[in-house]
């Protein structure tokens, strides 16, 4: 399947995210709070960077090395977003974005499982039986400590990433062509607004009292093509081996 | 946190097997932690858990008096024996 570039910018948008995402969760390998959400959440991650690699499958020429276009691309031609990116070293951070996150990713999910593209839409069915996985174990997770959060550390990692997350919502610079073409009929404002809809009746829920200012985000990533700041440091991390010997085969 | 015990049962007519334990603060946790603990792989079709705290636990003392009862391992090969011995017309005293 060929897509025209708008699809394939939005497409390499979703999959960027699902990369950096799982590789950011992976980080809490062998450091999780105890065993089993260690391996809880790192399943979480491998699902995240399976995404990724069915996402890059559907947009990548046979001939393009799968492992070269992940790691070695230029930074200004990475479409991830800023929540992606993020190093989050406190737990309490991990866990916020991860709701944050698939919550929208679900959302995202869903609007590919419509499109009229089969391979697109078979690869959403798939991962959609996942997410119900990632999103019970937010829901679980986040719905128990957030009554014992007495510190009011869970409901400052919300004000900090919450705006942040926003940026997930920043659609690639030709997202009109994509909703033209047909190929999704949903846009990232209406999935916006159903993801506002969503964390704050979870935050409710939970009792976590907590509002957030527009940090700004969504203006700054200019359409996913600016990097943010910890991103090189990141980048050159997730290449350590792989440079090592570019020419060699994994 | 509480302690269960993880029960797997491949398809067919397998019995359910122990898999091993884990902690979680509740069942509805349990059950999350238990699939991604010992069933990451599909190891098993059916999976039962049991809090620990519902495990009766036999005394070991009580166990332990039958382990010499080796007349209780009656598998009927002594029986057998005797049956074929007579059939061949060894011994025959009875």
């Amino acid at each position: 399947m060929t897509y025209s570039p708008a699809v394939r910018d939005h497409l390499l948008a979703f999959a960027d995210d699902e990369h950096l995402v799982g590789a950011r969760h992976t980080s809490w390998i062998g450091l999780g709070p105890f065993l089993e959400e260690d391996l809880a959440f790192c399943s979480i991650a491998q699902d995240e960077l399976g995404h990724g690699i069915g996402l890059y499958g559907l947009i990548l020429d046979d001939d393009v090395e799968l492992d070269a276009f992940a790691l070695l691309r230029p930074a200004e031609d990475y479409r991830s977003c800023w929540l992606a990116e993020l190093e989050c070293t406190d737990w309490n951070d991990s866990l916020v974005r991860h709701w944050l996150y698939d919550r929208a990713e679900a959302l995202r999910w869903e609007a590919l499982a419509a499109s009229p593209d089969p391979a697109a839409a078979s690869l959403a069915l798939r991962a959609q039986r996942e997410e119900s996985f990632h999103l019970a174990h937010a829901e679980q997770f986040m719905s128990r400590i957030a009554g014992t959060d007495s510190t009011g550390r869970i409901a400052d990692s919300v004000r900090r990433l919450a705006p942040i997350a926003a940026g997930i919502w920043d659609p690639t610079a030709t997202e009109d062509d994509v909703l033209a073409e047909g190929f999704v009929t949903t846009s990232s404002a209406q999935l916006a607004a159903r993801w506002n809809d969503l964390i704050r009746a979870d935050l409710a829920r939970w009792g976590i009292d907590v509002d957030w200012d527009d940090a700004g985000v969504v203006g700054a990533q200019q359409h996913r093509t600016q990097r943010s700041d910890g991103f090189a440091a990141f980048h050159a991390d997730l290449q350590r081996v792989l440079a090592v010997d570019t020419s060699a085969t994994w | 946190m509480n302690v269960y015990e993880v029960f797997l049962k491949k398809p067919g007519r397998d019995e359910f097997r122990h898999a091993g334990s884990l902690e979680a603060p509740d069942p509805e946790m349990a059950l999350m932690y238990a699939r991604e603990s010992y069933n990451r792989r599909g190891e098993g079709a059916e999976m039962w858990l049991v809090d620990r705290a519902d495990v009766l636990v036999a005394d070991e003392a009580d166990l332990d008096v039958n382990t010499d009862k080796p007349h209780r391992h009656n598998d009927g090969s002594l029986v057998a024996a005797r049956r074929r011995d007579r059939r061949e017309g060894v011994g025959g005293d009875e």
